[in-house]
């Protein structure tokens, strides 16, 4: 997938693609999916948008778009800790921005491998970010599930935004 | 606006760590200004909760369906433990029946008022928490339908937790399996008090019991009502096992909330906002110089 001769030709609307649908996103994993204890371990479809453009376009993804994904899954999800998700993804974001050339022009499953390795790096900081806070051992279980559910949706979340991509030209028409 | 290359490569290389430092001390410090975090809150989920509502609406629909499907395999099994269950239940209603009229009879004798609900209030889950540290739930019902901080949400099993934030239209209820619930409780039959801690896992944990109370599985807990918070005698769960810890298993299936009834109580031992120590009302109310 190479983009790189549209790069400067996308007009406004085309450029807010990932933006937008890194905050929908974001807002999708706050949906009652009515799944037994969905919720606790409900994908996390903001840190495949963020990997996903990060790797992709990250020319179009601002920094302050990452933070405002974070803080408002924050706000919106009921933490103790505003400000962990966004600092979770601003993290994210560096790291995968530092890696970029691996994922590059490579088969999927490198692309999907990656991302687990994102997962677990981002949900082991939370637990542990949590468990010192409260100064309580958390059950490490729920992360466990979170982590394996969200690289599992990975591929649905990654088609998901490779259609909003592949619109982009369309859009700046 | 033009500004010049090395200012604005500058404030380029200078964002990333901004950002990172603001969310990291937000999200230590943010415990220190609880009320603004929660004002902010409460007005984006007012703001937000008609789109997550239609947001729901296609999930809510194919998850209805499965549950068709679901019903229509199970109709026949489902029968067979209905008629059993019926034949349970009648020779309780008898039991019942006797013990209202023997219960006001007694009353009767004591002029005993009861202590009932005022009102309720039918809501309906619009947001999850979506995190693996969280247990708590967004419902469509605020302060315009009555519900205040405190009250009991509940379904037709059992308690579920309590409203900790309020909106005009929103309130987020705590659930009793949430690292930050603490309910008093009570052992029924024993009438021995104690706590009903969440810690995140399906089944919280009983604290705070007298070392040489005979606990053990299938006892009923129900709120104790002291503090005020909850009336005495919600049905919360039963004792499931007592090794090591003892953990109760709830009568409200948490894992599938779609609905749960707020009821007033007509209680008001919830602090206010100005009685929490060092909140910003706090501050207010006991220092008028500022």
């Amino acid at each position: 997938m190479s983009y790189s001769w549209h790069r400067d030709y996308f007009g406004f609307v085309a450029r807010m693609v990932p933006g937008t649908t890194t905050i929908l996103f974001t807002l999708m994993s706050l949906l009652p999916f009515h799944v037994p204890s969905f919720g606790s371990i409900a994908p996390s479809f903001a840190l495949m948008a963020v990997f996903h453009w990060t790797v992709y376009r990250p020319d179009l993804l601002p920094l302050g778009v990452v933070f405002l994904a974070g803080l408002l899954l924050d706000l919106l999800n009921g933490t103790p800790y505003v400000g962990l998700s966004a600092l979770v993804l601003l993290l994210v974001r560096t790291g995968v921005l530092s890696q970029r050339r691996v994922f590059s022009r490579r088969p999927f499953s490198v692309l999907w491998l990656g991302f687990l390795g994102v997962a677990i790096g981002a949900f082991v900081f939370e637990w542990a970010f949590v468990s010192l806070m409260q100064v309580h051992f958390m059950v490490p279980r729920s992360f466990v599930f979170q982590t394996l559910v969200t690289a599992a949706c990975f591929p649905i979340g990654s088609y998901v935004l490779a259609l909003a991509h592949r619109a982009m030209p369309a859009l700046s028409a | 606006m033009r500004v010049s290359a090395p200012v604005r490569a500058t404030v380029q290389r200078l964002t990333l760590p901004i950002l990172i430092f603001i969310s990291a001390l937000l999200a230590v410090l943010g415990k220190a200004d609880v009320l603004l975090f929660d004002r902010v809150r409460v007005l984006l989920a007012d703001t937000l909760a008609p789109v997550l509502q239609v947001a729901g609406e296609p999930i809510a629909s194919v998850s209805n369906a499965i549950g068709v499907v679901e019903d229509v395999v199970t109709v026949y099994r489902q029968n067979q433990e209905l008629e059993i269950e019926n034949q349970r239940l009648l020779q309780w209603q008898q039991v019942a029946r006797r013990l209202e009229s023997e219960n006001e009879e007694l009353r009767n004798l004591v002029r005993f008022a009861p202590q009932g609900a005022v009102s309720s209030v039918a809501a309906q889950v619009i947001a999850d928490s979506g995190g693996a540290f969280l247990r708590n739930v967004l419902v469509d019902v605020g302060r315009r339908d009555g519900v205040a901080r405190g009250q009991p949400a509940m379904t037709g099993d059992g308690l579920v937790g309590r409203v900790i934030e309020l909106g005009d239209r929103t309130a987020r209820i705590l659930l009793l399996t949430d690292i930050n619930s603490h309910i008093p409780v009570v052992v029924e039959g024993t009438h021995e008090r104690a706590m009903l801690d969440g810690d995140n896992s399906d089944q919280p944990r009983l604290v705070y019991v007298q070392p040489k109370t005979p606990v053990k599985p299938g006892d009923r807990i129900v709120t104790s009502g002291s503090g005020g918070v909850f009336p005495p005698g919600l049905p919360v769960g039963v004792v499931a096992s007592v090794k090591g810890m003892i953990r109760v298993e709830l009568y409200a299936d948490l894992a599938r909330l779609e609905m749960v009834r707020i009821v007033n109580y007509g209680l008001d031992g919830v602090l206010p906002e100005t009685a929490i120590p060092g909140s910003r009302a706090a501050r207010a109310r006991t220092d008028p110089a500022r």
